[in-house]
C-alpha cells in the first residue's frame, strides 16, 4: 500500500509539471494567424482529397524510393557500427574487472554522445562540413541509429542467460567462441526485432533530410507546402505512410516466426 | 599425492557467509571410477563439485586435478580437456539448432576460424551425428534446442560430453528434473558412456536407488564433512538412515535435515 | 558411423525469414549502387583538400578560435541561452502532456480486447469500427515525423513554443497510442473478469481493475517518449516552432557560430539531464 502511494503521488507531481508547462504560453485569440482556421479547413480539405494525377504520384515514387535508400544505406552502417561498439559495450569480450570498467565505461559513453544528437543536427553538421551530398543523409543517419541500436544491443547481451554461457566456458571456449555460439544466438531474435522497428524511424528521419537541402519525400512536402498545395503535400504523406505501414507489417510477421 | 589420480583433495574447507559448506574434506579419486555423491540437500554437494571443476577456490586447503594443483590451470581450454560438466538443464543455448549445441563441445578444440566456419556449415559432421545416435536423437540434428523435451535437453548435453570427451565427467544432479523412467535412461547412458571410454564419473544424486545401482563408489556428505566413503556394496542400510535422519533440534522439535 | 548418419542432411526450408534477409539484403545493396551511380554520390571526393579545409574552417569557427567574445564565454549569451533551455524544456513537457491527454482519451477502444467486448464484457456494434479509425489516426500520426507536423502547424500558428508542442504531440500521439493499445492487449483478463463477475460497473472496473494494471506501463512509456521528444524539440524549433532550435536556425543564418556551439551545449546538457530525470523517475515507478 505504502507503494502504491508513492506512485499517486509521482503521478500527481508529473501532471503538476505539466500544469506548470502550460503557463509558458499566453493563452489568447492572436496566438493564430489571421488566416489560421481557413488553412486549417484546406489542410484537412487535401486530406480528404489528395492530387492522385500521374506527374504527382510518379514524383512520389521518385522521391520515395530516394528516401528508402538513404533509410536503408544509414541503417546498414548503423547495424555495423552498433554491432562493434555494441559488443564492445557490453563488455562481454573483456578479461578483469579494471578493462572491463574502463572498455563499458568508453564505449557507453561514446554510443551516449552519438544518439545524444538528434540525425538533423548532425545532416546539418555534415552539410555544412562537406557540403550537400548523399552521404551527409546516410551518416546522419548511421551515427544516432548507431548510438541507439549499439546500446540496445549491448543491454541485450548482458541479458543473455548465464547458466548456458557457463557451460560453453567449460567446455573450453574462448571469448569469441562464446559471442558467436552463446549470446549472439540468445540476443538474436530481440535485436533483429528491435532493429526493425528502428529501420522504420529511419524512414521518418530520412524523410526529413529535405530540411537541410536533401531531396526526397521530405523535399516534396516542403515544396508543395511552400506552393500552399495541400493536396500534393497528402499525396506524398500518403506514400510515407505506405511505407511505414510496409516495414510495420513485416517486422511484425517476423517476430512471430522467430519468437515461435 | 599420486599422479595417476584424477582428483585429490587434502583438508578442503569453504565458508559461504558465515555458513561453513565444507569443513577439512579429503579424498582422492582414481581414473575410472564412477563415484556418487550424496546427502540432505546443504550438505556441500554442489559445493565440492565446483570445486572439482575449479569453478570456485577453496579457502583453505590444496586441490589437485590431474597431479596439477588446481590455481595453476590458467586456461579454461587446458582444463576443459580433462574435465567436463553436465548440470540440470539450461546449460544448451535453446536458439541454437541441436547440432551446434553438440559441436560446441569441440570449441575447445577448435580455432576461431573453424568455429566461424562451423557456424554456417557444420563441420565435424558425421561425429556429432554418432553422438546423437548414440542418445537416440539423430532425427532431431537440426531441431531447435529449446523446442525440445527436457529429457531430450539433457541427452543432447550428454552428446556434447561425447565429443567433449575430458578425462573426468562431473554431474551436479543431472537428473533432477526429470520423472524416474526418464532418469534412469539418461543416467544408464552416461554411465555407458563413461565406461566405454574409460573416464571418471562423479555424479551427485538425489536419488540413493541410482546411485546404489550405477556407481561403484558412494560419498556421503553431511554438514560439509564426509559422513562415510565407501565402496557402494559396504554401504548398509543403517548408514543411510544416519545420513538423511531428521535432525533433532534443541528445543525438541523435528525440522527435516533436506526441504 | 552408420548409414542412416551419413544420408542425413540439413533439411532445406526457403521460409519467410530467408525470404526477409534475401529482400534486405537486396534493398541493402541496390540502395548503395543507387547512392553511388544513380546521384554519382562521390565518395572520395568528400576527403578532399577543399572539403578538409572547408570543415577545419568551420570546426574552428565553432570552437571560436579566433573569434573574439566567442558566446559561450558571454555571460549575457548564457543567460539568454538558458532561458532558451527553460523554455524548451517547458515546450517538451507540454508536448508529452497534449500526447498523453489524446492517447488517453482513445486508447481504450483502440484495444482489439475491447473492440471485440472481452474487455468490458459489453459488445457494441460500432466497437470495430472506432477501433478503425482510431487505429488509422495512429498510424497516420505516427508515420508524419514531427518536422513535416511542424511546417504544417506553423502554417495555422504564430511561432513560439505552442506550435512546437503540438507538432511534437502530433506525432507522438501515434506512437503512445499504439504502445499504450498493446499494453492493454496483454492485461490478464482474470482479476478483471472476477471482478465483474462480482457486481462492479463500468467506473469500477476501470478504477480498480484497469488502471492499477497497466499505469506504471503506461508512465514508462510515456517517459520515454519524453527523451525521445527532448531530443527532437531542436528539430521542430528550426521551422520556427520555438525553443532553442529556433535561435540555432537563426544563428545558423547569421553564421553566428559560437552561439550555435553555445545552443549545442545547452541541447546536449538539456536532453543528459532529461535522460537522468526520466530514468530516476521511471525506477521510482517500478
Amino acid at each position: 500500500m505504502q507503494h502504491f502511494h508513492k506512485k499517486n503521488i509521482l503521478t500527481g507531481l508529473l501532471i503538476l509539471v505539466f500544469v506548470w508547462s502550460l503557463f509558458s504560453v499566453q493563452w489568447r485569440a492572436d496566438l493564430f494567424h489571421s488566416g489560421g482556421q481557413s488553412t486549417f479547413l484546406h489542410i484537412l480539405l487535401g486530406l480528404i482529397q489528395p492530387d492522385l494525377s500521374t506527374d504527382i504520384l510518379q514524383l512520389a515514387i521518385v522521391s520515395s524510393w530516394r528516401t528508402l535508400t538513404y533509410a536503408v544505406a544509414g541503417m546498414s552502417l548503423a547495424l555495423i557500427v552498433a554491432f562493434v561498439v555494441g559488443i564492445l559495450a557490453s563488455g562481454i569480450l573483456t578479461k578483469g574487472k579494471t578493462q572491463r570498467t574502463a572498455i563499458v565505461g568508453f564505449f557507453r559513453g561514446l554510443l551516449g554522445f552519438m544518439r545524444a544528437i538528434h540525425e538533423l543536427v548532425w545532416a546539418w553538421l555534415f552539410v555544412a562540413a562537406v557540403g550537400l551530398s548523399p552521404f551527409a543523409a546516410v551518416f546522419a543517419i548511421a551515427i544516432p541509429y548507431g548510438g541507439i541500436l549499439g546500446r540496445i544491443f549491448a543491454d541485450m547481451l548482458n541479458d543473455v542467460p548465464a547458466a548456458p554461457i557457463n557451460a560453453l566456458k567449460a567446455c573450453g571456449s574462448s571469448r569469441w567462441q562464446l559471442l558467436m555460439y552463446g549470446y549472439i544466438p540468445h540476443a538474436a531474435a530481440d535485436m533483429l526485432s528491435y532493429t526493425m522497428y528502428r529501420f522504420e524511424c529511419a524512414i521518418r528521419s530520412s524523410a526529413i533530410m529535405s530540411f537541410v537541402g536533401l531531396g526526397g519525400l521530405g523535399y516534396q512536402i516542403q515544396l508543395s507546402l511552400e506552393d500552399l498545395k495541400y493536396d500534393e503535400v497528402w499525396t506524398f504523406m500518403f506514400f510515407l505512410l505506405g511505407m511505414v505501414i510496409v516495414v510495420d507489417l513485416w517486422s511484425q510477421q517476423l517476430r512471430k516466426r522467430l519468437v515461435a | 599425492m599420486s599422479d595417476k589420480n584424477s582428483f585429490t583433495l587434502k583438508d578442503v574447507s569453504k565458508t559461504f557467509e558465515e555458513t561453513q559448506a565444507l569443513s577439512s574434506v579429503s579424498l582422492s579419486i582414481e581414473q575410472g571410477e564412477i563415484i556418487a555423491l550424496i546427502g540432505p540437500s546443504g550438505a556441500g554437494k554442489t559445493t565440492l563439485l565446483n570445486i572439482l571443476s575449479n569453478i570456485i577456490q577453496p579457502d583453505e586447503g590444496k586441490v589437485r586435478i590431474y597431479g596439477k594443483a588446481a590455481a595453476q590451470y590458467s586456461s579454461g581450454r587446458e582444463l576443459a580437456r580433462k574435465v567436463g560438466l553436465m548440470r540440470q538443464q539450461f546449460d544448451l543455448v535453446g536458439p541454437l539448432p541441436v547440432i551446434h549445441n553438440v559441436l560446441a563441445g569441440k570449441l575447445g578444440e577448435w580455432g576461431l576460424l573453424k568455429s566461424m566456419i562451423s557456424f554456417l556449415f557444420p563441420r565435424d559432421k558425421d561425429e556429432a551425428a554418432d553422438a546423437l545416435e548414440r542418445v537416440g536423437l539423430l532425427d532431431k540434428m537440426y531441431d531447435k534446442t529449446s523446442n525440445l523435451s527436457g529429457g531430450e535437453q539433457q541427452r543432447v548435453a550428454l552428446a556434447r560430453l561425447f565429443l567433449q570427451k575430458p578425462q573426468a565427467i562431473l554431474a551436479d544432479e543431472p537428473v533432477a528434473s526429470l520423472d524416474p523412467a526418464r532418469a534412469e535412461d539418461i543416467m544408464s547412458m552416461l554411465v555407458q558412456m563413461v565406461q566405454q571410454e574409460k573416464q571418471t564419473l562423479v555424479a551427485s544424486l538425489h536419488s540413493i536407488d541410482l546411485a546404489r545401482k550405477y556407481c561403484n563408489r558412494l560419498i556421503a556428505l553431511k554438514d560439509g564433512s564426509i559422513y562415510f566413503d565407501l565402496p557402494t556394496a559396504e554401504v548398509t542400510d543403517q548408514q543411510l538412515t544416519g545420513l538423511y535422519q531428521l535432525m533433532e533440534s534443541k528445543d525438541g522439535a523435528t525440522v527435516a535435515a533436506f526441504s | 558411423m552408420t548409414q542412416s548418419a551419413k544420408k542425413l542432411r540439413r533439411p532445406f526450408r526457403f521460409g519467410f525469414v530467408k525470404f526477409s534477409f534475401l529482400i534486405a539484403l537486396l534493398l541493402i545493396l541496390s540502395s548503395w549502387i543507387f547512392i553511388f551511380w544513380v546521384e554519382e554520390a562521390d565518395f572520395l571526393g568528400l576527403f578532399s583538400e577543399k572539403n578538409r579545409d572547408h570543415t577545419k574552417n568551420f570546426l574552428s569557427n565553432m570552437a571560436g578560435i579566433g573569434v573574439e567574445n566567442p558566446a559561450f564565454l558571454d555571460a549575457e549569451k548564457w543567460k539568454q541561452a538558458l532561458w532558451l533551455t527553460y523554455e524548451t524544456l517547458q515546450m517538451s513537457v507540454m508536448a508529452i502532456g497534449f500526447a498523453t491527454m489524446a492517447m488517453l482519451l482513445t486508447v481504450v477502444p483502440a484495444a482489439r480486447n475491447a473492440a471485440d467486448g472481452t474487455l468490458t464484457v459489453t459488445k457494441k456494434w460500432y466497437g470495430w469500427l472506432v477501433y478503425g479509425v482510431i487505429r488509422f489516426l495512429y498510424v497516420l500520426s505516427r508515420a508524419v515525423p514531427e518536422l513535416i507536423w511542424a511546417m504544417m502547424i506553423i502554417f495555422i500558428f504564430k511561432p513560439g513554443i505552442l506550435p512546437g508542442a503540438i507538432a511534437l504531440a502530433l506525432h507522438n500521439f501515434g506512437i503512445l497510442g499504439k504502445l499504450c493499445a498493446e499494453v492493454i492487449e496483454d492485461l490478464d483478463m482474470r482479476p478483471i473478469r472476477s471482478l465483474a463477475s462480482s457486481g462492479a460497473g463500468k467506473v469500477q472496473l476501470l478504477v480498480y481493475g484497469i488502471i492499477p494494471e497497466v499505469m506504471p506501463k503506461f508512465i514508462s512509456y510515456i517517459l520515454y517518449r519524453w527523451e525521445v521528444i527532448i531530443r527532437t524539440t531542436i528539430v521542430v524549433g528550426f521551422v520556427g516552432a520555438g525553443g532553442l532550435g529556433m535561435e540555432f536556425k537563426l544563428s545558423m543564418s547569421w553564421f553566428h557560430y559560437t552561439d550555435m556551439t553555445l545552443f549545442l551545449i545547452c541541447y546536449v546538457m538539456l536532453v543528459w539531464m532529461v535522460d537522468f530525470l526520466s530514468e530516476k523517475l521511471r525506477k521510482a515507478m517500478r
